[in-house]
């Protein structure tokens, strides 16, 4: 990477997990840039969405230093890190289910970006712009006033994203975010996702799509028992030794190296 | 809000107003005086436990302690009664806030039982308060009565003095539109704070806490607000309540007028905008027909509790809301409405 050298934007140090005698989060490092877009993946119980739990505040680490933009937020509470510019979304389709999609995405704009002292009563018009922009990004528009307890699995999705967006994120955590779609419904969510990172958010996401994580990530790092196992491009994973014994298999790592291939001929 | 519940809203408030006029008998007007009464409490209590999803019970706590602060300043400190009600509401907004601060780390059904707990002790203090405990000699040495009236209650404090500027025959309506005032403010504030952006929070804690706060909603903030919020207007009824009958006892934080809110509560429709003022009032009527029979009333109302909650958990409200939706379906409703809003749309293009 070129910005390899500045600060990056985040940086984990020797984070460590425990959850009594086991071990969540082992030893792991991880330094993120602006503009990445790093995939995580790895068998179930790897220590994935722990992971994210931790930076985002929501299970604080055990022992590690965790900074954002040279800052440690180890320490702060989930909503002063989402002011510091962490979103996320969750695996398990999380959704403020009375609410419609348009509020969903206004708690996210109205409360995200800092909320310091008695908030105003109303609701000003940079928040108004944000969710509308969001809401375009997602592809929700026409969605909005629908009430999220009765949309469909994608759009609750969709509308978790939403509402990550609307913080306006430096680095956005996006969790298993086509578990359950059908094939069509993720390349629509790609499209998404690359979107957003033509915005210019940077990105760290957990999936088990293989082929949503290939195609996505600039980079792509595998833990198993919470611990990194490779890190590194997307050609290296499939010829890297552990990676196939531990997780892919040697078929899903043949059909994968064809993808990528055909996709490359198709590209070039 | 839409504009029919504006419409409902100057439509009740004119019924609300006219209603001493209309020649009822004066123990109605006495009825429906306490109805706003206990709906003014009501409504703060769906702010704590409907829009943001606190089990707070401690509502009560906070009605008995604006009334108790009220009735003993009053009392000792010889305060006309209305100089006290903004003290009552403050000091019941600190007590909410210490009330609040304890249940912080606490959620669901362990909010419930220490809110009780406290409205219970409460209720123990007050009784217990006799004649000349360790208590009272220190507050009271020469005269060694009973601070807080104990299980008696306390009286002579003063009243809201209608009765001096009325007369005797009209205090009563004094009072009437008093109370009606007081629930008015409330009903407007909770109605403005459910949509504020404060609501949006409270909303959001409550449908999604883990997500609420990965989106930057702070628990503590906006836990400490509601609580803090919804308590004036609560300890004020309580003042209010205080004045009217120119009594107070542990009544007010006993179980059977907690029975008779919550059923209001349930009744009406948690969390809904209706809710409070249709739960009053339907139990306020249907409290006429209980009355007769004393110990069953407790039994009753907990059995009207538990069938809302099995059979109508969004309440008389929420029943009649999806009703309405249904409605809306039916093509021949469709068009009718179209059409009114036709008519409307030309009625107010048209030039006068």
């Amino acid at each position: 990477m070129v910005s390899g050298e500045s600060t990056p934007l985040l940086a984990c140090r020797n984070i460590f997990k425990y959850f009594g005698a086991l071990v969540a989060v082992n030893d792991f490092d991880l330094d993120v840039h602006v503009g990445d877009v790093v995939g995580i993946g790895g068998p179930n119980g790897a220590g994935k969405t722990t992971f994210l739990d931790v930076i985002s505040g929501i299970n604080p680490a055990t022992s590690g230093e965790i900074k954002l933009q040279g800052r440690d937020i180890s320490k702060l509470r989930p909503d002063l890190i989402c002011h510091r510019g962490m979103a996320r979304t969750f695996q398990l389709n999380a959704g403020f289910d009375s609410l419609t999609i348009r509020e969903n995405v206004l708690i996210g704009s109205a409360f995200g970006l800092g909320d310091r002292g008695v908030p105003a009563v109303t609701f000003s018009r940079a928040m108004r712009e944000r969710v509308d922009r969001a809401l375009e990004l997602c592809r929700l528009t026409e969605r909005a006033d629908a009430v999220a307890r009765d949309v469909p699995v994608l759009e609750r999705k969709l509308l978790m994203l939403a509402s990550a967006v609307a913080t306006e994120p430096k680095l956005l955590l996006v969790d298993e975010p086509v578990g359950g779609l059908n094939p069509h419904e993720v390349d629509d969510v790609m499209e998404i996702v690359d979107g957003l990172a033509a915005e210019g958010m940077t990105i760290i996401l957990i999936e088990h799509v293989m082929r949503f994580l290939l195609q996505i990530s600039s980079r792509v790092v595998i833990m198993h028992h919470g611990e990194k196992i490779y890190e590194g491009d997307t050609e290296g994973l499939l010829s890297d030794r552990r990676v196939v014994e531990v997780y892919l298999g040697e078929g899903t790592a043949d059909r994968l190296q064809h993808m990528l291939a055909d996709r490359a001929g198709a590209n070039g | 809000m839409k504009t029919r519940d504006y419409i409902l809203f100057a439509i009740l408030l004119a019924v609300a107003a006219a209603f001493p006029f209309m020649g009822v008998p004066r123990y109605i007007i006495a009825s429906a005086l306490l109805l706003f009464c206990y709906a003014t409490v009501v409504s703060q209590w769906n702010l704590v436990f409907g829009v943001a999803g606190i089990f707070s019970l401690a509502q009560l706590a906070i009605f008995a302690f604006g009334a108790y602060t009220s009735a003993l300043m009053g009392r000792y400190l010889d305060w006309s009664l209305w100089p006290t009600f903004p003290v009552a509401g403050a000091a019941g907004v600190v007590f909410s806030i210490f009330i609040g601060l304890a249940c912080l780390r606490m959620r669901g059904i362990y909010v419930a039982l220490l809110t009780l707990a406290i409205s219970q002790t409460m209720f123990v203090l007050i009784q217990t308060d006799s004649d000349c405990s360790a208590l009272n000699k220190v507050i009271n040495p020469a005269t060694c009565v009973s601070f807080t009236g104990g299980a008696q209650g306390l009286g002579d404090f003063g009243t809201f003095g209608w009765r001096e500027v009325l007369g005797g025959r009209n205090w009563m309506m004094g009072d009437y539109y008093t109370m009606l005032g007081l629930l008015i403010v409330a009903l407007v504030f909770t109605a403005a704070m459910t949509q504020s952006r404060i609501g949006l929070a409270f909303k959001a804690l409550r449908d999604n806490e883990e997500l609420a706060t990965s989106r930057g909603v702070s628990v503590f903030k906006y836990q400490l607000i509601v609580f803090a919020a919804s308590a004036f207007l609560t300890s004020m009824a309580g003042a209010f309540y205080a004045a009217h009958f120119g009594s107070v006892g542990s009544n007010l934080v006993g179980f059977a007028l907690l029975l008779f809110l919550i059923s209001m509560l349930v009744v009406g429709g948690i969390g809904r905008l209706w809710g409070p003022l249709l739960g009053a009032g339907l139990l306020m009527v249907a409290d006429e027909f209980f009355k007769e029979f004393s110990d069953l009333r407790n039994i009753g109302l907990g059995v009207v509790v538990l069938l809302f909650m099995i059979f109508l958990p969004e309440g008389v409200a929420g029943a009649i809301e999806s009703v309405c939706k249904r409605l809306q379906r039916i093509p021949l409703v469709q068009r009718i409405e179209q059409q009114l809003a036709e008519r409307l749309r030309r009625r107010s293009a048209a030039p006068d």
